[in-house]
């Protein structure tokens, strides 16, 4: 499928932060990712939705070269890679499924083991990554004593020592506490909204994607389904901006509003009148007023609130249909 | 990559095994318990039977103890235990795929790992060779003592000897990437294959490609104990130096390719 623009903050002219094209990952006879075209924007945060076994956790090996794909192309941060795969890394961080280090070694040496490999400017990111994650006064103990959210938080700093123009975080808030994933998430938006970085999120949490991303992919069967930015998804398509009404003449109400140009369809339903505006959500008040102006009674005017998960599972449930698995093996 | 990094790699690397505390206490288990206790049995047994045990240093005892460190067991278990740490410590950690997502490559992470390990198994090494050493002069009462030469060229071929076995560990290892079935391969190849098969006559001059039939040509001593464990074969310098050649660029290649190729 064709990959659409996002309308997202850029950071620099210099193409996407991740495009992929036709890749193709085999392991034996079965096929992992399925010819994945994958656009995504920089200086935004974007969620890599899909169920478990959907080929999420393959694809982000495949993009940092822990694994090689079997077909297909792929650019980082405007690198083809493998090809220029180094220079592509130099600022990408990365945590790939859960974040691991030696448990023997205290948070600060398990940092300054990537540093040194990253090069000397890394290290004097140490101790500014660990102020970061809040982790500054826990750094010189041991990781072995560390909790499960303190081992995601080190996992970001160590992603931080390459100063990352793009992070990739393969489901970044497993074992975190309530309290925990709500800092996780605003630690995501300020990485995007005050330092411009792209972040990259896979999770099976729609919940999660949709609170935290700017745009997604949904990914299943080692295919993307669909992809864009949140509220398109999420409306199935493009954004949409519906109400609901409740009116004391609903008659005259649909009279009305066929005639409006702010509306472009409006139609009686179970719930009330279900009204698509033609415009941004603001014309909702002209909507109002013109019902007003006709002398009809509003009682209840709520814009509606498409729900990702509402999508996903609208997706996920036509691919497991039987006409969806006639065409998938025609 | 410049040398800064290189440095900075090498001294990451020497930071992990330091601080890998089991294998360290195993270590200087190995290299200095055999050497402490071969050196105070001598030392009780001259003391309460003079007449029956000659004095428990002097050369013929240092000669023992270059064999416990450097020829039978206790060197090589120390060089293997500490070579299948560096090669296998990311990789059982799960940290290697994080080196790797640098972007810096993969036979750097992995040449990275040999000068650490030596550095390492040298130290431990050079702890139970001090302590022989220690015996040697202190206890030897009236007995001769070896030549500063001697104790040089035993240094020398405790280095080399060690450092070989841990290098080749180091490859083997990374190729395995599995620490306990690297290390009983290893101790079953040194401690049991390796005398086994310089025994067997009818194998004839395909013996000398054993490594530490090789490597005991560079003793400065025999380090033959009347077969005990094993026969000691003679072979010419340069067979000898080949030998140990091809093993080291053998199973560095191997770990080198197995590092570059697997999937982290």
């Amino acid at each position: 499928m064709s990959a659409p623009s996002i309308d997202v903050p850029a950071t620099s002219d210099e193409g996407p932060a991740i495009q992929t094209s036709g890749l193709t990952k085999r392991f034996g006879e079965r096929t992992a990712l399925d010819g994945i075209d994958l656009h995504v924007p920089r200086g935004c945060a974007f969620g890599f939705l899909g169920p478990n076994g959907a080929g999420k956790t393959t694809i982000i090996r495949t993009l940092l070269g822990l694994t090689h794909a079997s077909a297909g192309s792929m650019r980082l941060l405007g690198h083809p890679v493998p090809l220029e795969r180094a220079q592509a890394l130099q600022r990408v961080g990365a945590i790939v499924e859960e974040p691991r280090f030696h448990m023997y070694l205290t948070g600060r040496e398990n940092l300054s083991l990537i540093a040194a490999v990253r090069g000397p400017e890394a290290r004097a990111l140490i101790e500014p990554a660990l102020a970061r994650v809040g982790l500054a006064d826990r750094a010189g103990q041991k990781v072995k004593s560390y909790s499960m959210g303190m081992r995601q938080r080190l996992g970001v700093a160590r992603c931080l020592l390459a100063d990352p123009q793009l992070l990739i975080l393969d489901e970044p808030t497993n074992g975190l506490d309530p309290g925990g994933i709500q800092e996780f998430r605003e630690m995501i938006r300020a990485m995007v909204e005050q330092e411009g970085r792209t972040v990259f999120i896979s999770s099976h949490l729609l919940d999660e994607v949709e609170k935290t991303c700017d745009a997604a992919a949904i990914v299943d069967r080692g295919k993307i389904v669909t992809q864009g930015a949140i509220a398109d998804l999420a409306a199935g398509g493009e954004a949409r901006n519906e109400l609901i009404l409740a009116v004391d003449d609903p008659q005259l109400a649909l009279t009305t509003l066929q005639g409006s140009e702010h509306v472009a369809e409006a139609q009686a339903s179970a719930d009330g009148l279900r009204v698509v505006l033609s415009g941004s959500a603001e014309t909702a008040a002209a909507v109002n007023a013109a019902l007003v102006r006709a002398g009809v009674g509003v009682m209840r005017l709520e814009p509606v609130r498409h729900s990702l998960e509402q999508r996903f599972l609208e997706i996920t449930a036509r691919l497991d249909s039987p006409t969806a698995a006639e065409e998938q093996s025609a | 990559m410049n040398a800064a990094i290189a440095t900075q790699m090498f001294a990451a690397d020497f930071l992990k095994l330091r601080k890998k505390r089991s294998t360290l206490i195993w270590a200087f288990v190995l290299a200095v318990l055999p050497v402490v206790v071969f050196f105070a049995v001598g030392a009780i047994q001259h003391a309460s039977s003079p007449a029956g045990h000659g004095p428990a240093g002097g050369s013929d005892h240092f000669h023992t103890g270059l064999r416990l460190l450097g020829g039978l067991f206790f060197g090589p278990l120390v060089a293997i235990l500490i070579g299948v740490e560096a090669g296998t410590g990311d990789v059982s950690a799960g940290v290697f795929r994080d080196l790797v997502v640098t972007g810096r490559s993969r036979i750097s992470l992995f040449a990275s790992r040999v000068p650490a390990a030596l550095v390492v198994c040298w130290s431990v090494i050079l702890c139970g060779y001090v302590l022989v050493l220690l015996g040697t002069f202190v206890f030897a009462a009236g007995l001769s003592t070896p030549s500063a030469a001697l104790v040089l060229n035993a240094l020398a071929f405790l280095l080399l000897a060690t450092g070989v076995l841990c290098v080749v560990a180091v490859g083997f290892s990374s190729l395995v990437g599995s620490k306990p079935a690297a290390i009983i391969a290893l101790i079953a190849w040194q401690i049991v294959a390796s005398p086994l098969i310089a025994s067997i006559d009818s194998l004839g001059s395909a013996r000398d490609g054993v490594l530490s039939q090789a490597l005991s040509h560079f003793s400065p001593l025999s380090l033959d104990d009347g077969g005990r464990h094993g026969t000691i074969l003679t072979m010419s310098g340069g067979t000898a130096a080949l030998v140990v050649l091809v093993w080291l660029a053998l199973f560095l290649g191997l770990g080198a390719w197995r590092t570059s190729t697997m999937d982290a």
